[in-house]
């Protein structure tokens, strides 16, 4: 009775990682995901790793439920209440045209259209005062409305609520009361920050989530309890912590980035381990690639997020961990313009057609199909043997883009693939570069931790094309968002506005705004986890007098306004190149996010079993300007802790394969890791 | 002096050694990148809302020869077409390459360079590479609006009424700063803490883009690095002139008018656009536009018309093409001087953009029948500015510019967009209303859209909105609308849109007053002043719309039933649905 269990659901499939606390063991289970029923692909892999449900103390749960019903608009029949007047700010939203040169742009349609939204009199004024009584009749007239429109969601929004947010209360509960089995939620219960765009939307995004998500947790909950389970369910928050149940259900939009916040936890939980300051977790999956940085075992996290993206998307005021993501993955397309330029992604081959390799009809040439043409990927042993990979049909896609450029021949086969890899680099570099120069860190000054499908196959390059000296790629990194989900602290981020420039006065109110956050997140914890030691890491945003921008500075000490001034100037500096001794600072909003420990599986017993033969095959694979080479191929369950060798190789496992440059040096850590040290050029 | 010399010897032959496909698209791709990170940087240093709000600045890398090689991607428009390049190139002529070191940095907001208000203002550092930093390889080039650079403000006659002029002036000499610029700089404008914090922004981002470029030539070497450049042009305008070859040939027109010059005059200004497609070459000819104006609505040839020439042709040609010289090669421009876009460097400029939107949209509309599934119906076309400014309770000094957001025109395929701002803005953001609240001493009665703003159509137009402030505090109220005579037309069949109208009623009064273009009106406690902005054209024959649509738009209220049934021929029942 004292399995972890972790169970990530992604697009195509559903993975499971089991710990047994007591006797040290692992077990890893993939089955396809079963869309209709998700429960189904679970159980599925309980039954793989033999495994019942009610042996197991708890489960992690990470799903990409609420990202995709935001994106595919297959949400509730959801209702907008606002303050009289301002109804259409959620389709007005900011006005803005993120593609400035596009005739024809259009932002994507609003979650709840203008015939469900309602205005009800109310007015709170810009310093919480109330200028018109909420009107309670006119509410009660609304539900009957809403009663009989068949309405499954309500938000409510009403303007300078941040300020005060009791007009919202009293509709909620009014509400509550008046529309029984229909979900209702508020803006303010979900971020006390100003803004009344970005308020609308999330309050709007998270009633649009509300019930679906709801039934979607209940029903697994019965299910698994059906099955045996006796514990506790969690539920992985974009802010990488677990998420009580009670609290997804009230706040769905806070599992928008649920799905790959696991591979982020797993390198801060690695790089902690393995005493690694500064390390750049990366993820290279089918049609994306994505990456963050985690310093000091952390991630940062934003609290702002687009959900379909900035150019037509809407934005969810929410804690989410905070990743650059590129169209660069295995299945992206390379394709030539008119004018012959060459360009890679962001249109991916996906899982169909996929890539021309994979014989399922797909006939344009993918980053996968070059790898393959490279001698990287093994035709035999893709997936372990599962999909076997047609190297001619490979060949003809990439010389179908090859010709009009002029590369002819084998050799001209060859340059052309290595031009797609080199082109997919610099866009994979280029997100690392947005997330680490943009934010003043020095990617050299990093670990490049790689998983998913592709990271360990383009790792060593892209450290090469960043200067970064040092790789490192876990157990399992085509598990690897499952394995992190094992490892999640409880976390609970909150945040209000608070405004006021830098002072003895500002600091004293400020001490108590947080005394207050702290006080009810160290009760949350409390009652959801039963959590004992509760950490807190308190962040103020700040920015010069006068300026727009806010940056996130650390408030390790909260009391003295001379060490904030000097976190502050010392954090823009880095970020910026400069900093102003002379302008006044000031607040713009609080954050803090509190945490408590969960019990975590030991690293060093998550690799898999060992086995199979030590002694290297051989292949021939091109490595760039040293040309074709021999190169050993390892399997990597077969490779012993202490472990030493160096390129060119290739580490063949289920779901992945490293690739070693000429000049590398690679060793097997205690945990399992590959570390490889990169050579030059 | 305005025009690129081509120097043979950093102009190098292709070499498929140095520079294969592959190459190029790394180049390409880390040029873009260069620019988009300093972009992002700009914005989040800045300290005037004109650039983080309006975007009102944009980064470019300029080639030794002052060609614009790369910019980011969401500059502000009128920038976009070259003003950089512009600046760098009098730089050269006034100094000579070899009087530009590494450390210089050059600042330009000449009236007869740029010919745009002198507020925008260019900043350049040049970039050497190579041993002992020997080879010029170009510019990076960064042009913000500063925030006030003194001058009258308001109702100038002449450029010299309008602030500083600073013609190719050097602000940092071999990597010192010389603090006499500094101090000429700091004591002739009113807002001097916010225009030194942007010019700190603009300075750090000028060198760290120099750096980031430099390592990018030095990593692939200076001959890849100046043959990539040379192609990447080579291919934008082959791009440029196969959009262009793909029209028809023909001269295409578009005649409308500004409601007035802003002088005090009453009468239209005439913006009169011919454009001659010929082959691979399109011409641009402004010869019948309006002469120079007495109000501050000039530009110069550069900044103005040429400006406004490649604006509206980047906008036809899309966003995927990136804007450099090679792109604007084949297009041509007919302009006397003297013209209210080609104005004498002394005209007054302090509003120069106010023809932009207009004249821009003209240029696209004249090509309605050469590009018919690309052409939208007219948009808004106006900035639409409303202004409050006065003291607060304390004392202090506010004031706020705001709204400008109207619809946009109906496209081939749907309907149009918006409210967003003008083509003359680029990714520019409404300030939030809870900001606006907190800050002005006004409430904000409603923020909702304008139903029947738009242009009747197959597809109809963007809509408008209303949005009514009701003041609290004495204040004074400036505004700025234009296209109330000449509404934002529709085509292809499709109807015009309603042009804008402010509104103001006197507190306790029951009539209301228009107050279209005001300076400095009174306002008192308890008026309410209600902004409509206008709509975007429509597209193709209202007959032709499709039934479901329009019970859209009347069950969502963007039309109401008596428009429906006069613009689109419905009788609508008492069930609210509409039949033919």
């Amino acid at each position: 009775m004292a399995f972890a269990v972790a169970v990530d659901i992604g697009g195509t499939f559903t993975d499971l990682v089991a710990y047994d606390h007591e006797n040290h063991r692992v077990a890893y289970a993939k089955s396809p995901t079963t869309y209709g029923n998700f429960v189904e692909g679970i159980l599925d892999c309980f039954n793989k790793v033999k495994l019942q449900p009610e042996a197991a103390s708890f489960v992690n749960h990470g799903t990409t439920l609420v990202i995709n019903a935001l994106i595919q608009r297959k949400g509730a029949k959801a209702a907008l209440v606002t303050t009289t007047g301002f109804r259409d700010v959620l389709e007005i939203a900011r006005g803005n045209r993120p593609d400035p040169f596009d005739l024809h742009y259009r932002r994507d349609d609003p979650l709840i259209p203008r015939p469900l939204r309602f205005e009800v009199p109310e007015r709170i004024g810009s310093q919480g005062e109330i200028v018109t009584p909420l009107d309670s009749a006119a509410l009660t007239a609304l539900a009957g409305k809403i009663k009989s429109l068949g309405i499954e969601a309500v938000a409510i929004f009403f303007m300078n609520s941040y300020a005060n947010p009791v007009h919202e209360e009293q509709a909620a509960a009014a509400l509550r009361a008046l529309l029984p089995g229909v979900f209702i939620t508020c803006s303010t219960e979900l971020t006390r920050e100003w803004y009344e765009y970005e308020r609308t939307s999330t309050v709007a995004a998270n009633a649009y989530v509300g019930p679906q998500v709801t039934t979607y947790i209940r029903r697994l909950e019965d299910d698994l309890a059906s099955q045996g389970f006796s514990g506790t369910l969690y539920m992985m928050g974009s802010n990488g912590g677990l998420l009580s149940v009670e609290r997804t259900c009230r706040q769905p939009v806070g599992l928008v980035e649920s799905g790959p916040i696991g591979g982020c936890i797993g390198a801060g939980a690695y790089a902690e381990t393995l005493g690694l300051k500064n390390v750049i977790a990366f993820d290279m999956g089918g049609t994306t690639a994505k990456c963050a940085l985690v310093e000091d075992g952390r991630f940062s996290v934003d609290s702002i997020y687009y959900a379909g993206g900035y150019v037509k998307g809407f934005p969810i005021k929410s804690s989410v961990i905070n990743i650059v993501e590129v169209g660069s993955g295995g299945g992206s397309i390379a394709w030539l313009d008119p004018q012959n330029r060459l360009s890679v992604g962001p249109q991916s081959a996906g899982s169909t057609p996929g890539p021309a390799c994979y014989g399922t009809g797909g006939t344009e040439p993918t980053v996968t199909d070059a790898n393959l043409v490279l001698g990287r990927l093994n035709p035999d042993r893709f997936l372990g043997g599962e999909l076997r990979l047609d190297t001619a049909a490979a060949r003809k896609a990439v010389q179908k883009i090859g010709a009009p450029l002029g590369y002819a021949g084998a050799d001209g086969l060859t340059r052309m693939a290595d031009g797609i890899i080199a082109l997919a680099t610099v866009i994979m570099a280029g997100a690392i570069k947005t997330i680490s120069i943009e934010h003043g860190r020095d990617p050299r000054e990093f670990v490049l931790f790689c998983y998913g499908g592709g990271g360990p196959l383009h790792a060593s390059a892209l450290a090469r094309e960043l200067s970064i000296p040092t790789v490192v790629i876990p157990p399992e990194p085509g598990n690897f968002s499952a394995v992190g989900m094992l490892l999640a602290d409880a976390r609970l981020d909150v945040s209000k506005t608070f405004t006021g420039r830098l002072s003895d006065t500002t600091v004293a109110s400020l001490k108590d705004a947080f005394a207050d956050m702290e006080a009810e997140a160290r009760a949350t914890l409390v009652r959801d986890f039963g959590a004992g030691e509760v950490l807190f890491e308190r962040f103020g945003e700040m920015r010069y007098v006068g300026q727009r921008h806010n940056i996130k500075v650390p408030l390790p000490d909260t009391a003295d306004p001379a060490a904030i001034r000097t976190s502050f100037d010392r954090d823009y500096k880095r970020r910026y190149g400069h900093a102003d001794a002379r302008a006044n600072a000031e607040f713009q909003a609080l954050h803090l996010s509190a945490f408590s420990r969960m019990r975590r599986p030991e690293l060093k017993w998550l690799p898999r079993a060992q086995g199979g033969s030590a002694t290297p095959q051989r292949r021939q694979v091109y490595f760039g300007a040293a040309g074709t080479l021999d190169a050993a191929v390892f399997d990597r369950t077969a490779l012993p802790v202490g472990f030493k060798g160096q390129g060119p190789a290739l580490i063949e496992e289920y779901g992945s394969t490293t690739l070693i440059w000429p000049g590398d040096r690679f060793e097997v850590g205690t945990f399992g890791e590959l570390r490889i040290q990169c050579g030059q050029g | 002096m305005q025009e690129i010399v081509r120097s043979k010897d950093v102009a190098p032959e292709l070499d498929p050694i140095t520079l294969d496909p592959i190459t190029l698209e790394v180049i390409r791709h880390g040029l873009v990148s260069i620019t988009n990170q300093i972009d992002a940087n700009i914005k989040r240093t800045a300290f005037s809302p004109y650039i983080y709000e309006y975007n009102d600045f944009a980064v470019g890398l300029v080639g030794a020869d002052g060609q614009l090689i790369a910019q980011c991607t969401g500059g502000m428009p009128p920038f976009v077409a070259d003003s950089v390049g512009m600046a760098v190139r009098d730089g050269i002529q006034i100094y000579g390459k070899a009087r530009l070191h590494h450390g210089d940095v050059v600042l330009c907001n000449h009236a007869a360079v740029q010919g745009q208000h002198l507020n925008n203002t260019v900043m350049y550092t040049p970039i050497y590479v190579g041993p002992g930093r020997s080879t010029l390889i170009g510019f990076f080039a960064i042009n913000v609006h500063w925030i006030e650079i003194g001058g009258i403000q308001s109702n100038s006659t002449d450029i010299f009424m309008e602030g500083l002029q600073l013609r190719s002036i050097k602000l940092w000499s071999k990597g010192e700063p010389i603090e006499e610029v500094y101090r000429i700089i700091e004591n002739n404008t009113r807002m001097p803490n916010e225009l030194m914090g942007d010019i700190a922004a603009q300075l750090a981002g000028c060198l760290l883009g120099r750096d980031l470029t430099a390592e990018l030539a030095e990593k692939y070497g200076v001959a890849a690095f100046n043959g990539a450049v040379e192609r990447i042009l080579d291919q934008s305008e082959a791009a440029a002139r196969a959009f262009i070859r793909a029209m028809p040939d023909g001269v295409y027109r578009c005649d409308t008018w500004l409601d007035n010059d802003r002088s005090g005059s009453d009468e239209p200004v005439p913006i009169k656009v011919k454009v001659i497609v010929e082959g691979d070459e399109l011409t641009v000819d402004f010869s019948e536009i309006a002469g120079q104006a007495k109000g501050a609505i000039n530009s110069g040839y550069y900044g103005g018309g040429q400006t406004i020439a490649r604006v509206a042709f980047k906008y036809l040609m899309g966003a995927g093409e990136m804007a450099n010289e090679g792109t604007f090669r084949p297009i041509k421009l007919v302009l006397p001087l003297g013209k209210l876009i080609s104005a004498d460097p002394t005209a007054p400029m302090f509003m120069y953009p106010t023809p932009f939107p207009t004249v821009i949209d003209a240029v696209i509309k004249a090509l309605e029948n050469a590009l018919p599934s690309r052409v939208p119906g007219g948009h808004f076309g106006t900035h639409s500015g409303v202004r409050f400014y006065g003291r607060r309770a304390d004392g202090s000094f506010f004031d706020t510019h705001d709204s400008g957001h109207g619809g946009w025109g109906a496209c081939a395929t749907h309907d149009g967009a918006g409210p967003f701002r003008t083509m003359a803005h680029g990714d520019t953001r409404i300030i939030p209303l809870e900001l606006q609240e907190s800050l002005m001493p006004f409430r904000i009665e409603s923020f909702s859209l304008r139903e029947d703003s738009a242009g009747a159509g197959k597809f109809r137009g963007g809509l408008g909105f209303r949005k009514c402030y009701r003041i609290l505090r004495p204040c004074l109220l400036g505004t700025n609308l234009d296209r109330t005579k000449f509404p934002p037309w529709g085509v292809q069949g499709g109807k015009d849109a309603k042009p804008g109208r402010f509104m103001l009623t006197k507190a306790g009064a029951t009539t209301e007053q228009s107050v279209e273009k005001e300076n400095a009106y009174k306002l008192e406690p308890g008026d309410l002043v209600s902004v409509e902005t206008g709509g975007g054209g429509g597209y193709g024959a209202p007959s032709e719309r499709a039934l479901e649509l329009i019970q859209r738009d009347l069950d969502g209220g963007y039309v109401t039933r008596a428009a429906a049934e006069r613009d689109y021929g419905v009788r609508v029942g008492a069930d609210g649905k509409a039949r033919r």
